[in-house]
C-alpha cells in the first residue's frame, strides 16, 4: 500500500524516514524521578501513587498533578527526589519489619529534624503515610518509628525521607486543580449510547417482542 | 491500549538451574501464596528479565499507540468529540509514563528503553503500524483497539508483579472510558445517514485483519512458557485472549448491522470457540519485523519528539541530579 502519511507532522515538517544513524540517548535524558504521594480526602493519610519524571521538584509537582490527579482531584499532593528517600527490606507476609531491624541503625551526629515515615502493609499495595517525628538521621527514624509509629499490625516495609527534601502542597498550588473545573467528558456516564440503539434496532426490526 | 502476544516468542530458555536453589522455592511459593513480588524482593534472572521486555513493549505500544488518533483532534468533528478524543490521547500517554515507571522499578532507566524503541531493537503492538485514514478509523480503534487492551489488560492485572500491577488498576480504570466513548462515537456513525454507515463499515474492514493479529499468533506450548505461567508473567494465551474478544464484542458489531469481512467466522455451539479464518501470520511478521505501512513514521515522529525536546530537558537539569532506580 503506498500513501503520503496521515500525520500531520510527517508532511509539514518533512520528517526524514531513513535516517540510519543510531539514535544515543545520555545518561539523565529522560531526568530523575521524583516518588508522588496523594492524600485524596482532608482527612485521610498521604499514600503512593507512583513516580514522575521532572528536572526540579516544582516541575515534578506540576507533572504529577497532571499525571496523577487530572481527572479527580485531591486535597493534598507530596513530591520528594527518588534519590532522597530511605528504603528497608521487605519482609515476608505476617512478619514485620519492626522486628528485623538491622542491628547498624544507630544514632547519627546530624542534628535533629523531622522524618515522615511510610509504611507498606500489604505486598501489591501502595505505600502509607505512618507519621512525621524528630531523629537525628534515617536510621535513628526508623528506631524512633518501631516506638512512635509501630501499632502491632505488621509493617512488611518503611520508607523514611527526610521532611525538608518533600515538596508538600502550599495554598498557593491549590489552583492548579480548578483549571478545569467540567470533566465530564473524561467520565463513562457522558458516553450513554442505549437509547440511540435501541431505536436504531426498533426501526429494523419492530418493537422487541412482550 | 497494547496488544499482547508478540511478546513471548522465542527467547532462549534461560537455564533455571544456576538459580539459588532455596531461594527460587520462596520465591515460587509466594506467588502460589497469591502475593505480589516488590521491586527490592529476590527474583530470578529470566523473571525480571521477561518483566522487562513485556512492561517495556506495553509502554511503547502506549506512546505509538497515541500517534494514530492523535492525528485525528485537529479534525475531529465538534467541540465535545475534540475534548474527548484529546482527553484519551492524554491517558494513552499517561499509561506509557506509568508503564515505563514500572519497567524501570526492576532496573532499566527510561533513556534506554526510549533508545532501543526508537533503534527498532524493541517493539510495540502491531496494529499501530496502521494508518486511520478516516475519522471512523479513529472512532474504531478507540472501540475495538481499546477492547482489545482490556481484555489483555485486566489479564495482566492479576499477575505476580506489584508495581505492574498497580499501574494496570489505574489504567484499567481509564480505559473503560475510552471504550465507552468509542462505542458511542462508532454507535453515532453506524446508526447515521449512509454515508456515515459506509464509512464506519469501511474503517471496520480495514482494522478487522490487524484486529486478528492483535493477540498474536497461537502460544507454543513450552518449558518457557509454562514456567512464566507458574510465575504468573503469562496469564491467557494469545488465543484464549482473542476468543474472550470475540465472545465480548462480535455481537455487539453484528447489532449495529455492521459486517464482519470474514465469511468463516461463526461461534461453533459444539466447541463453544470462534471459528474464523487464520490470519495472515506472514504479514503479521513482515509488518512487526518493520515493512508496515507506517512503522517508519511511527519512529520518526517518536525520534523528533525526543531530539527537538533535549535542549528544554539539558537546560531545566540541576548539577546534582543523579538517576537512582525509581521505588515502586
Ligand atoms: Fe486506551
Ligand atoms: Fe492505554
Amino acid at each position: 500500500m503506498v500513501f503520503d502519511s496521515l500525520d500531520p507532522r510527517i508532511n509539514r515538517l518533512n520528517l526524514h524516514l531513513q535516517r540510519q544513524e543510531e539514535y544515543k540517548s545520555v545518561s539523565l535524558d529522560q531526568l530523575p524521578t521524583y516518588e508522588v504521594f496523594l492524600q485524596l480526602k482532608p482527612d485521610k493519610e498521604y499514600q503512593h501513587a507512583g513516580i514522575v519524571h521532572a528536572a526540579t521538584p516544582d516541575t515534578a509537582f506540576l507533572f504529577a498533578k497532571e499525571q496523577f490527579s487530572r481527572r479527580y482531584t485531591c486535597t493534598g499532593m507530596w513530591v520528594v527526589s527518588s534519590s532522597c528517600v530511605w528504603v528497608t527490606q521487605c519482609m515476608e507476609l505476617e512478619e514485620s519489619i519492626y522486628d528485623h531491624l538491622p542491628d547498624d541503625l544507630h544514632e547519627t551526629k546530624e542534628s535533629m529534624s523531622a522524618y515522615d515515615i511510610f509504611h507498606l502493609y500489604q505486598r501489591g499495595k501502595q505505600h502509607k503515610h505512618a507519621g512525621k517525628l524528630m531523629a537525628s538521621g534515617h536510621g535513628d527514624a526508623v528506631i524512633r518509628a518501631k516506638q512512635q509509629l509501630d501499632q502491632g499490625k505488621p509493617v512488611l516495609n518503611i520508607w523514611s525521607v527526610k521532611t525538608s527534601d518533600v515538596r508538600t502542597t502550599g495554598k498557593e498550588d491549590l489552583e492548579i486543580w480548578s483549571t478545569l473545573p467540567q470533566k465530564s467528558h473524561r467520565e463513562v456516564i457522558s458516553y450513554r449510547a442505549g437509547e440511540k440503539l435501541k431505536l436504531f434496532k426498533e426501526k429494523k426490526h419492530g418493537p422487541p417482542a412482550k | 491500549m497494547y496488544g499482547g502476544g508478540n511478546i513471548f516468542e522465542a527467547s532462549r530458555f534461560d537455564n533455571l538451574a544456576q538459580e539459588d536453589p532455596e531461594k527460587l522455592a520462596e520465591f515460587e511459593a509466594r506467588i502460589a501464596r497469591g502475593e505480589k513480588i516488590e521491586p527490592s524482593d529476590w527474583m530470578p534472572a529470566l523473571y525480571r528479565k521477561q518483566l522487562i521486555r513485556m512492561i517495556e513493549q506495553h509502554a511503547h505500544s502506549e506512546i505509538i499507540g497515541a500517534l494514530p488518533e492523535g492525528t485525528w483532534i485537529t479534525r475531529a468533528p465538534g467541540f465535545q468529540r475534540k475534548m474527548a478524543l484529546m482527553a484519551k490521547v492524554q491517558d494513552e500517554v499517561g499509561h506509557a509514563q506509568l508503564l515505563y515507571s514500572a519497567a524501570e522499578t526492576l532496573g532499566k532507566p527510561r533513556e534506554q528503553m526510549m533508545q532501543d524503541l526508537i533503534n527498532g531493537r524493541s517493539k510495540y503492538s502491531n496494529i499501530f503500524n496502521y494508518p486511520a485514514f478516516t475519522w471512523a478509523d479513529s472512532t474504531i480503534i478507540s472501540w475495538l483497539v481499546d477492547a482489545g487492551a482490556i481484555v489483555n489488560q485486566l489479564a495482566n492485572s492479576k499477575g505476580s508483579y506489584g508495581p505492574y500491577c498497580r499501574a494496570l488498576e489505574r489504567i484499567c480504570a481509564e480505559e473503560s472510558f475510552h471504550l465507552k466513548y468509542g462505542h458511542h462515537a462508532v454507535i453515532h456513525l453506524a446508526t447515521g445517514t449512509k454515508i456515515q454507515r459506509e464509512m464506519v463499515q469501511e474503517a471496520l474492514n480495514r482494522w478487522w485483519p490487524p484486529m486478528m493479529h492483535f493477540f498474536g499468533p497461537p502460544d507454543k506450548v513450552s518449558v518457557h512458557t509454562e514456567v512464566l505461567t507458574k510465575w504468573k508473567v503469562k496469564m491467557a494465551t494469545n488465543d484464549e485472549c482473542r476468543q474472550q474478544f470475540l465472545d465480548m464484542y462480535v455481537p455487539k458489531i453484528w447489532e449495529l448491522e455492521l459486517t464482519i469481512p470474514d465469511s468463516n467466522l461463526k461461534k461453533n455451539s459444539q466447541t463453544r470457540q470462534w471459528e474464523y479464518s487464520e490470519p495472515d501470520w506472514e504479514e503479521f511478521k513482515r509488518v512487526i519485523n518493520g515493512d508496515g505501512p507506517c512503522n517508519k513514521e511511527r519512529l520518526a515522529v517518536r525520534r523528533t519528539a525526543e531530539e527537538r525536546g533535549r535542549w528544554v530537558r539539558e537546560a531545566l537539569l540541576t548539577p546534582e541530579a543523579k538517576y537512582v532506580t525509581p521505588l515502586a
